[in-house]
């Protein structure tokens, strides 16, 4: 296989969600042809760049399912497989990323706020700002205010994403931006918010940077007006 | 979960026709129709009840031949006679393929399980012997363990051994739903390898509405590790109540095949 062929094969397997060569994909009768894992291996022992193909394989394709996502073409699972592709396409390319000397985006502190246990739109965010080039460090769901902002602060991080999706923990939200300005920190990072009752204006009243939509509106948003 | 065709039955009088008449023609659309529903396996009993041995071995010949070629899903071979199953093999000249079935008696499984280990076929076993079908889960599997003896013996790995729990009506025992379920944890519990199936419909025997029973015990029988069902593949219902069995079982990753079929 060229290095052409190679990548899109990635890019084609990250968009029907198959981890290994065993996996079902979106279309049938995909079983038993390798999956995403054995063609980044493939990729990396041909002496491909782990940039390009980040670039080339991961991130054009997630866009992709992206699209099909908001086209209701892609359910929940469908995508959940995908962004699976990319974790797991991302630990195998991260040390070779380092040793590379290829900088990433910085660090992105992300949690579910105290008192919320919904963690599927906060985990889907995570993957894929791990696969867009970002140090994710994921806390979990149902995290203190005193926690989130430890974290930003241990981490240095430039980045936070605060997930909730009750109306009675999205409240929980404020709070947060409030620690960050009673520690001082408020300026030294960009907060991104989301999660169903959430909005744009919420974002506002709240003093939150950024409202997002879903994850790649927090990928598109990251991309341009937040850095 | 493996889907096993079970139309080409000649106990039923339309089949029954078709093989006395050697209609190539409904032979090849029953087999094509249950293969295109999603058949992995399509069952092939060609014991019309008439004529004799020799009878039946010319029948078994012509519905192999007639299909193979036309059709690539691997057949399953139905019949009581080793002699039957033994022709269909060697007709089937090392296709994949599965034999229905070995009983945990003793002439059975002397002759039907050296067939499958030399032709490298999938066995059905049943789970029944000499004193026939044990009303209890431990009697049943009594005969599991001759059976699953006996495959060492002859060398038919564990893997390609499917057994057969079997089914009675609860309407005659009320505890036999539970019998079959419990029967197939311990399959998977005493013999870790071998895999099970069952037809489901007997359960419901004697009763009204049937298919709602049926389509339950499907979901039990799911839920307790049934690997494979002889059930009739254009029942659209009951192969929606598959997907939605094994969805809800966690044997369907990313819910893949439970989507592509309901998926707008």
């Amino acid at each position: 296989m060229t290095a052409h062929e190679l990548l899109e094969k990635i890019a084609f397997n990250v968009i029907q969600g198959r981890v290994e060569a065993e996996d079902e994909g979106f279309d049938e009768g995909l079983e038993g042809q390798p999956g995403v894992t054995e063609l980044v291996n493939d990729a990396l022992a041909q002496g491909l760049e782990p940039k390009e193909i980040v670039l080339k394989g991961l991130t054009t394709s997630m866009e992709a399912v992206g699209e099909k996502f908001e086209r209701n073409e892609y359910l929940i699972p469908d995508m959940l497989a995908s962004a699976e592709c990319v974790g797991v396409a991302m630990d195998i390319l991260s040390p070779h990323l380092m040793k590379a000397g290829v900088e990433g985006k910085g660090k992105f502190v992300i949690a579910t706020v105290a008192g919320d246990l919904h963690d599927i739109g906060k985990n889907i965010v995570a993957i894929m700002l791990k696969g867009a080039g970002y140090q994710v460090i994921d806390l979990g769901t149902d995290i203190s205010v005193e926690r989130i902002t430890a974290a930003v602060k241990e981490n240095q991080a430039p980045f936070l994403g605060l997930s909730a999706l009750l109306t009675t923990t999205m409240r929980v939200m404020e709070e947060v931006i409030q620690q960050l300005k009673e520690e001082g920190i408020r300026d030294r990072v960009k907060v991104l918010i989301g999660g169903a009752p959430t909005s744009i204006e919420f974002a506002q009243e709240i003093g939150a940077d950024a409202y997002c939509k879903d994850a790649f509106q927090a990928i598109n948003l990251l991309k341009t007006t937040v850095t | 979960m493996i889907i096993i065709g079970e139309k080409i039955n000649a106990t039923l009088d339309a089949v029954k026709s078709i093989i006395l008449n050697r209609d190539t023609k409904s032979l090849l659309d029953l087999t094509q129709k249950q293969a295109s529903a999603g058949a992995d396996y399509i069952d092939v009993n060609i014991g019309t009840g008439v004529g004799s041995q020799e009878d039946e071995i010319r029948s078994i010949k012509w519905a192999i031949e007639s299909i193979q070629g036309q059709v690539t899903t691997p057949l399953c071979i139905d019949s009581a006679d080793p002699k039957v199953i033994a022709t269909g093999l060697e007709t089937l000249n090392a296709k994949p393929s599965m034999i229905n079935s070995a009983k945990a008696e003793k002439h059975s499984l002397e002759a039907v399980v050296p067939l499958a280990a030399e032709h490298d076929s999938l066995l059905i076993a049943l789970a029944m012997d000499e004193d026939g079908i044990a009303n209890t889960v431990d009697g049943r599997l009594r005969s599991c363990e001759k059976i699953c003896t006996a495959c060492q013996k002859y060398g038919v790995p564990i893997e390609n051994l499917y057994i057969d729990p079997l089914v009675m009506p609860i309407s005659t025992d009320i505890n036999s739903g539970l019998v079959t379920l419990e029967t197939i944890l311990a399959i998977k519990k005493s013999f870790p390898g071998a895999k099970t199936v069952t037809g489901l419909s007997n359960v419901s025997y004697g009763l009204p509405q049937r298919r709602r029973l049926n389509i339950a015990f499907l979901h039990m029988c799911i839920f307790a590790g049934l690997d494979a069902a002889i059930v009739d593949p254009l029942d659209e219902e009951l192969m929606a109540a598959i997907k939605t069995g094994e969805v809800l079982a966690g044997k369907d990753r990313y819910c893949r095949r439970y989507m592509r079929a309901f998926r707008k």
